[in-house]
C-alpha cells in the first residue's frame, strides 16, 4: 500500500470515479500489485449559460450571493447548431458535487436562460479532461493523503487487448425468480468456490453473507435479480439482525437506488426494474443488464471503456445513453458546448421533399420459393459507415459552405470537408468493430479470445445501431432530422448502386433489405466467385461490403394469409458450412413452445444434408419418420412440461385487455389472483390445457397433472410449423397432413410450386393449366 | 414508432380499402381478379416507396400493368415455343 510513500507512483485501473462531499472527487484503484485504493482528486467543474448581458449581469448577481466557492468569466464557445463561437458567461464551481444543485436552482430561476455543460455525467468530464475511462490502465502519481497529483492513461478504449485488471467477482444467484416465487437459498460463486447458502435460518445466513463480502472483499458483485429483489432484501436482514453489512467500500455512503421505467423501443415493450449502485465495489444485476444475454461481462466492460459512463451505469442503460455519453465526450474534447434542452426546429420545407425524405431504408419482396446458388452479400454496419463516408451530422447537413455537395434525392447540402461531431464519434468505434469482426473470422474456434472478441463485437452493435436512430431523436442532443434522412437516403442509393452492379454482372437479384442483397447465379459456388462482385460494390459506394454467405439452398416463404404474397423477413436457408440461417419463422420466435421450435430447428438440421433444392425432395422419408416420433412425443405428454411452455411479453396491464379470453390475458388473471402483478414488458407463462380458461399460469403453485395438456392445441401448432418448411416443397396445407399421417402418398414431389398469380382463377373460367 | 408519413404498407392498405365497395359490387369471379391485381401491385411495394409519387395509386396501376405483361410475355413464349417446329431444327436452318 501507499501508506507513508509521499510522492508515490502507481500502474492500475481506474475502477470507479464519483463526486464526495468535500475533496472533490474519489477514485477507487486497483493497483497492479492487487492493493484496492481510495484517492481523492480536485476537481472544479464548470458550466457556461448565455443571454444578453442584462440578463447574465442578473446571473452574475445571483452566483454573487450563493455560499458556495465558485469563479465566473466571459468567454467564447462553440454552438454546434448555430456553428459559430458565441459569447457564454463560464461558471466554475469548486466542489464537484455542488455543480448539479447549483444548476438546478440557477435553471429554475432563469429559466430564459440558455445553459450548456450542465447535467454531464462527471465520468464523462474526468474522460474528458484526464483521458482516463472506466478500466483504463494507467500510471498514478499520489501524495501522503492520498491526494492524487498527477493521473496518465497508458491506454485507449480502442485497443483490442487492453491489459485485463485482475478483478475479484463474487457471484450471487437466488434458485428462482424471486418476481414468481419465493427463493430458497443462494448460490454462491467466487474464484474456485461455490456453494449453497439456505436463505433460512436468517441470522447465520446474513452472517454469511458479510463475512464473505468481508474475506474475500469482491470488487463486482454479481447478481440475479439483485436490483430487484436480492439488495434489497440483504439490506433488510441486516437491519433486522443488526449485522452490519459491508456492501460499499466507500465509508459513509450508503446504496443509491434509481427507480423502475417501463418504455417503448423499436416495436417492444421494455421493462426495467430498479437499480441499486454501490460505491467503492460495482454491483452488476445481470437481469437487469440491458442486453446481458449478448455481451456479458466481458461486453459490460467493453461498453465502459468506450462509452465512458461508469460500469454499474454502462452495464444498465439503454445503448442510445451511450451514444450520447460518446459525442458528448467529443463535443467536450472539441470545444463544444453542449445544449441541456435542444431547441432545434426542423427547417420548413415542401410536402414533395417530406416525401422523399421521409422514408426508411428499401425492404423487398422477394421471389417467393426454393433456391440455389445464392450468395447473401451485406454492407458491413451499413448506416455507422454511411455516416463516417458521407461525414453526415447535424452540423455538417445544410452546410452553406462552397465545397459542400448535394445529397441524392433530399436537395438539401452536406460539408463533407470538415469532419462532423457524429462521424468523428462514431469512426474509432467502427473501426474498432471492423477490427474485432476480422479476428473473429481469422481466430480458431477453440481460442479463448474469439469468444471475448464476439462478446465486444456484439455491445459495439448496439451502439451503432443506435446512432443512426439518435440523429432523428428528438431529444437527443446532437440528433437532427435532416442529418437521420440523409443517413437513410444515402442508404437507398447505396442499396439501388449494389443492385445496379450485381445486374451488370448477370446475378439476378432475389432479395433486397436494407444492407443487404440476396443474389443468385447458377455455377458460382466459391467465395471466390463472389469476389469481383464484392470488390466492384465497394469500389463504386465507398462503403465496406463482405459476402455472408453462399447458401446451399435458401427458402423465402410467402404471407401465411396469401401464398402469393410474398413478405420480406420470412425465410430459412442453408449455408455451405452447414449454418442454417433462419428469419421469421417459429423456431425464431419467443412466443414459440420449445417441443415446436425444437422440432423445426431438428427438421432444419436433417435438411442440412441437401446440398442443393434438388437434394432437398429425397429427404422427405426422413422428415415424416422424425416429425411422426417428435408429434406422438408431444401428444403422449411425455416431454418435461417446460416444453410446452409458452412465454409471451406483456405489452399491456390485465384491465387493458379488451378479450379477457385470450391465453395471456387468462394467464395473467391467474397470477393476479393469487397476488403476483406483473407489468408490461415483463413476460408471462403459461401451458395450454383443456377446458376453461384453456390456460395454465407456469407460476402458479402446485403440482400440475399434464393430463390436462391440450395436445389437440399444440398439434395445431406443430402442424402450421411443420408446414412452414416444407410449404417451398410443394405442400399445400391439408397435403401435407394427407403425407404426413398416410392417407395419401405423393408420387413424385415437384419443387417450387407456388401458385403464380391468376392460376387458381383458370377453373373459375372453365381453363385448366396445362404446363 | 413515430411516424410523419404512413408507410408503403399502410398505404397500400388504404388504397385497397378504398376500393371495396367497388369490389363488393362485383361477381365473384371478378372480386378474385381483383384481388389478383392487389396482389401483383403489392410484389413491388419497395419500388414505389421509393417512387413516393405523389399519388401512389398511379404507381400501385403501373406495378399491376407490369405484372400483366410480364405474364402476356410468358404466354407469348409458350405458344410461340408450341406453334414452331422444335427449337432446334429452326436454328440449324437459319444458320
Amino acid at each position: 500500500m501507499m501508506d507513508g510513500a509521499a510522492g508515490s507512483s502507481f500502474l492500475g485501473w481506474v475502477m470507479d470515479v464519483f463526486e464526495t462531499a468535500r475533496q472533490g472527487v474519489v477514485l477507487w484503484f486497483l493497483s497492479e500489485d492487487g492493493t484496492r485504493c481510495r484517492l481523492t482528486q480536485p476537481f472544479p467543474v464548470t458550466f457556461y449559460a448565455a443571454a444578453d448581458p442584462a440578463r447574465l449581469q442578473a446571473l452574475q448577481h445571483e452566483l454573487a450571493q450563493q455560499p458556495i466557492k465558485l469563479c465566473t468569466y466571459e468567454t467564447q464557445r462553440r454552438d454546434l447548431f448555430i456553428n459559430a463561437e458565441i459569447p457564454v458567461l463560464a461558471i466554475e464551481v469548486e466542489q464537484t458535487i455542488q455543480q448539479p444543485l447549483l444548476f438546478q436552482r440557477l435553471s429554475q430561476a432563469f429559466p430564459d436562460i440558455t445553459f450548456y455543460d450542465a447535467d454531464i455525467q462527471l465520468s464523462l468530464r474526468y474522460q474528458a479532461r484526464t483521458g482516463v475511462f472506466p478500466l483504463a490502465y494507467c500510471r498514478i502519481n499520489a501524495d501522503a493523503n492520498h491526494v492524487v497529483q498527477s493521473i496518465q492513461p497508458l491506454d485507449t478504449p480502442w485497443e483490442l487487448d487492453p491489459p485485463p485488471p485482475p478483478l475479484r467477482i463474487l457471484s450471487l444467484e437466488p434458485d428462482v425468480n424471486p418476481v414468481h416465487s419465493e427463493p430458497t437459498e443462494l448460490l454462491i460463486r467466487y474464484e474456485k468456490h461455490t456453494g449453497r447458502i439456505p436463505l433460512q435460518p436468517e441470522r447465520p445466513f446474513i452472517i454469511n453473507i458479510a463475512s464473505i463480502l468481508q474475506t474475500y472483499d469482491p470488487d463486482i458483485l454479481l447478481t440475479n435479480w439483485g436490483d430487484t429483489w436480492l439488495i434489497d432484501h440483504l439490506l433488510k436482514l441486516s437491519k433486522k439482525w443488526k449485522i452490519p453489512l459491508p456492501l460499499n467500500r466507500e465509508p459513509g455512503r450508503g446504496v443509491a437506488r434509481r427507480g423502475e421505467k417501463v418504455y417503448f423501443s423499436y416495436g417492444q415493450v421494455i421493462h426495467r426494474g430498479q437499480q441499486v449502485h454501490l460505491f467503492g465495489r460495482l454491483h452488476i444485476d445481470r437481469c437487469n443488464a440491458m442486453l446481458w444475454g449478448d455481451y456479458g461481462l466481458d461486453g459490460v466492460f467493453e461498453l465502459g471503456r468506450v462509452t465512458g459512463l461508469p460500469l454499474q451505469m454502462s452495464a444498465r442503460v439503454s445503448p442510445g445513453s451511450g451514444i450520447s455519453a460518446m459525442q458528448m465526450t467529443t463535443a467536450l474534447h472539441m470545444g463544444v458546448l453542449v445544449p441541456w434542452h435542444k431547441q432545434q426546429a426542423e427547417d420548413p420545407r415542401s410536402a414533395l421533399s417530406l416525401f422523399y425524405g421521409d422514408q426508411g431504408g428499401l425492404v423487398y419482396q422477394p421471389t417467393i420459393g426454393l433456391h440455389s446458388h445464392v450468395g447473401e452479400i451485406d454492407f458491413i454496419s451499413m448506416y455507422p459507415s454511411v455516416v463516417v463516408h458521407f461525414n453526415i451530422s447535424s452540423e455538417t447537413v445544410g452546410s452553406r459552405s462552397p465545397q459542400a455537395e448535394l445529397i441524392p434525392e433530399l436537395g438539401m447540402t452536406i460539408d463533407r470537408t470538415t469532419p462532423g461531431l457524429v462521424p468523428l464519434t462514431l469512426q474509432p468505434l467502427l473501426r474498432k468493430r471492423i477490427a474485432f469482426k476480422e479476428q473473429i473470422l481469422t481466430l480458431p474456434e477453440w481460442d479463448p479470445l474469439k469468444k471475448r472478441y464476439k462478446m465486444c463485437a456484439s455491445a459495439h452493435k448496439w451502439l451503432l445501431v443506435t446512432c443512426f436512430g439518435y440523429l432523428g431523436y428528438k431529444n437527443a442532443r446532437f440528433g437532427r432530422i435532416e442529418a437521420h434522412q440523409a443517413v437513410t437516403a444515402y442508404g437507398r442509393e447505396m442499396l439501388l448502386a449494389a443492385k445496379d452492379v450485381a445486374e451488370d454482372l448477370g446475378f439476378e437479384v432475389l432479395h433486397m433489405y436494407v444492407d443487404g442483397l440476396w443474389v443468385r447465379k447458377p455455377g458460382l459456388k466459391t467465395v471466390h466467385d463472389f469476389q469481383p462482385i464484392l470488390y466492384e460494390v465497394s469500389a463504386k459506394t465507398g462503403l465496406p461490403i463482405s459476402l455472408d454467405g453462399i447458401f446451399r439452398w435458401v427458402a423465402f416463404l410467402p404471407s401465411r394469409r396469401d401464398e402469393c404474397i410474398p413478405v420480406p423477413n420470412r425465410y430459412f436457408g442453408v449455408f455451405q458450412d452447414g449454418t442454417i440461417k433462419i428469419r421469421g419463422i417459429e423456431a425464431r420466435r419467443c412466443d414459440t413452445p420449445a417441443c415446436i421450435s425444437g422440432m423445426q430447428m431438428e427438421v432444419l438440421k436433417l435438411m442440412t444434408k441437401a446440398a442443393s433444392a434438388e437434394e432437398l425432395p429425397g429427404l422427405l422419408p426422413q422428415i415424416r419418420a422424425l416429425l411422426l416420433k417428435r408429434l406422438s412425443l408431444i401428444q403422449q405428454r411425455v416431454l418435461p412440461l417446460e416444453e410446452y411452455l409458452v412465454t409471451l411479453k406483456l405489452s399491456r396491464t390485465l384491465e387493458e385487455y379488451k378479450a379477457p379470453n385470450t391465453p395471456t390475458a387468462a394467464a395473467l388473471a391467474q397470477l393476479q389472483a393469487i397476488g403476483k402483478s406483473l407489468r408490461p414488458g415483463q413476460r408471462v407463462r403459461f401451458l395450454f390445457t383443456l377446458g376453461n380458461p384453456g390456460v395454465h399460469a407456469w407460476d402458479l403453485p402446485g403440482m400440475f397433472d399434464p393430463q390436462r395438456l391440450d395436445v389437440q392445441r399444440y398439434k395445431i401448432l406443430f402442424l402450421r410449423a411443420a408446414f412452414t418448411l416444407l410449404q417451398p416443397m410443394g405442400f399445400s396445407e391439408t397435403g401435407l397432413e394427407d403425407w404426413l399421417f398416410g392417407r395419401e402418398r405423393p408420387s413424385e414431389l415437384p419443387i417450387d410450386t407456388f401458385r403464380r398469380v391468376g392460376q387458381h382463377l383458370l377453373p373459375a373460367f372453365g381453363l385448366q393449366e396445362s404446363v | 414508432m413515430g411516424r410523419t408519413l404512413p408507410s408503403i404498407a399502410q398505404v397500400f392498405l388504404g388504397e385497397q380499402e378504398a376500393f371495396s365497395r367497388f369490389r363488393r359490387a362485383l361477381r365473384r369471379s371478378d372480386q378474385l381478379v381483383v384481388d389478383d391485381l392487389f396482389a401483383s401491385a403489392q410484389k413491388h411495394l419497395a419500388a414505389t416507396a421509393y417512387a413516393a409519387h405523389a399519388l401512389p395509386f398511379e404507381t400501385f396501376l403501373l406495378a399491376m400493368l407490369l405484372e400483366e405483361h410480364k405474364e402476356t410475355m410468358r404466354l407469348r413464349q409458350l405458344i410461340e415455343e408450341m406453334l414452331s417446329p422444335t427449337a432446334s431444327p429452326s436454328t440449324q436452318e437459319q444458320t
